[in-house]
């Protein structure tokens, strides 16, 4: 999922200042399991920002609101009922969600209330860590299910480097060794002649060689 | 002056608080009248910041939580979860500018057991001194 942090309430207010009637509108999916956009964080958000304009004796009015997906065109459209008495949305959506509610409606401002990270893994209750670059072609099969891309601290294909100390990494000791943790896999399924083969650099072409990247596909168009 | 009556609380308090029984909670809401508001929950650990907020945010000068003692939670953790939870409500708080000391979270001892009653009087105590919130509307 893609995961987020909410932005600092000050910077929040300095961006909706100008506007008199915001809809804080939360996604219940990728943000809401990051525990960033969802309802509950929709609902604090928004009693917060009420209450900060209410100390300041500002007339404004901010509603909330949650849909299932801020990025699927099929759910933003059931704003279209209420979205004329707002004069901007703060969105609590990924930036890809930002982004879909603002093509729909581009007459309304939005503005992002989170920051956006990292393509991740809930690991536990509380702690999300990155582990795909959504590099375009995906190599996990020949590093046993872990990507070296992500989850190295210098991303070798080629590994491990020699510094790894315990399972940890050199650089942050905080971090298992991807390498390690490559091997490990590999050998538990009798597959490290896989790491035989010498890798190339990593062709980034299918990230970001021709521009903003799409995925087109017939059979799912109308 | 500002009398205690004045201020509402928002009380929330986990089940195994002594005294908190449905009439104990009768006795108070009589004593005290409009000025406090009063949510039994199963647990503490059930507590979320955005409980907090809409209270602080629709009609309370404050809001707590009372726990019940360290390492006596019927649910193992809910306690140490409530304590994280009020942290998280006093720093969105502050970055509002509001008082911090306008949430807070109580927990109980094993040693000297206090009832409901008698915390949420200290509470009020404590509070008294904050004043309305500012950010409740006025009138
Ligand atoms: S807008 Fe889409 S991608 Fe972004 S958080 Fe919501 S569901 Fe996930
Ligand atoms: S190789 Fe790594 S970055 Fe690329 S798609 Fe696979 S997991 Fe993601």
């Amino acid at each position: 999922m893609i995961t987020a942090e909410q932005k600092p309430i000050d910077e929040i207010r300095g961006m909706i200042a100008p506007y008199k009637r915001i809809l804080v509108l939360g996604c219940a999916s990728c943000v809401a399991e990051c525990a960033a956009g969802g309802e509950k964080e929709t609902a604090m958000l928004a009693s917060a920002l009420r209450m900060a304009a209410r100390m300041e004796k500002q007339e404004v009015e901010i509603e909330e609101k949650t849909i299932d997906r801020q990025c699927v065109n099929e759910f933003i459209v059931l704003l279209d009922d209420i979205i004329d008495k707002y004069d901007a949305i703060l969105s609590l959506g990924c930036g890809a969600g930002v982004q879909a509610v603002g093509d729909m409606f581009p007459e309304i401002p939005i503005i992002p209330a989170l920051n956006t990270e990292f393509l991740g893994e809930t690991k536990s209750q509380g702690l999300w860590v990155e582990n795909c670059l959504g590099c375009g072609d995906c190599m996990l099969y020949y590093f046993g299910g872990v990507c070296p891309l992500a989850r190295c601290s210098k991303q070798l294909f080629n590994g491990p480097c020699g510094g790894s100390v315990n399972g940890k990494c050199e650089i942050n000791p905080d971090l298992d060794c991807a390498w390690q943790l490559i091997i490990d896999r590999l050998s538990t399924f009798g597959a490290l002649d896989r790491l035989e083969e010498v890798y190339p650099p990593k062709d980034w072409s299918k990230k970001q060689g021709s521009g903003p990247r799409k995925i087109i596909r017939e059979d799912q168009q109308r | 002056m500002i009398t205690e009556q004045q201020l509402t609380l928002a009380l929330f308090y986990c089940q195994n608080v002594p005294k908190s029984g449905e009439e104990d909670r009768q006795a108070l809401e009589e004593e005290f009248g409009k000025s406090i508001r009063l949510f039994p929950i199963p647990c503490s650990g059930r507590l979320d910041p955005v409980h907090l907020l809409k209270a602080l945010e629709r009609f309370a000068d404050a809001a707590f939580i009372i726990t019940c003692p360290e390492g006596a939670c019927r649910y193992f953790e809910g306690n140490h979860r409530a304590k994280k939870r009020v942290e998280r409500t006093k720093k969105i708080l502050s970055d509002i500018g509001l008082e911090p000391e306008r949430a807070g979270i109580i927990i109980g001892s094993k040693e000297a057991p206090k009832t409901l009653a008698e915390i949420a009087k200290e509470i009020f105590k404590k509070i008294s001194q904050m004043g309305p919130s500012p950010a409740l509307k006025q009138g």
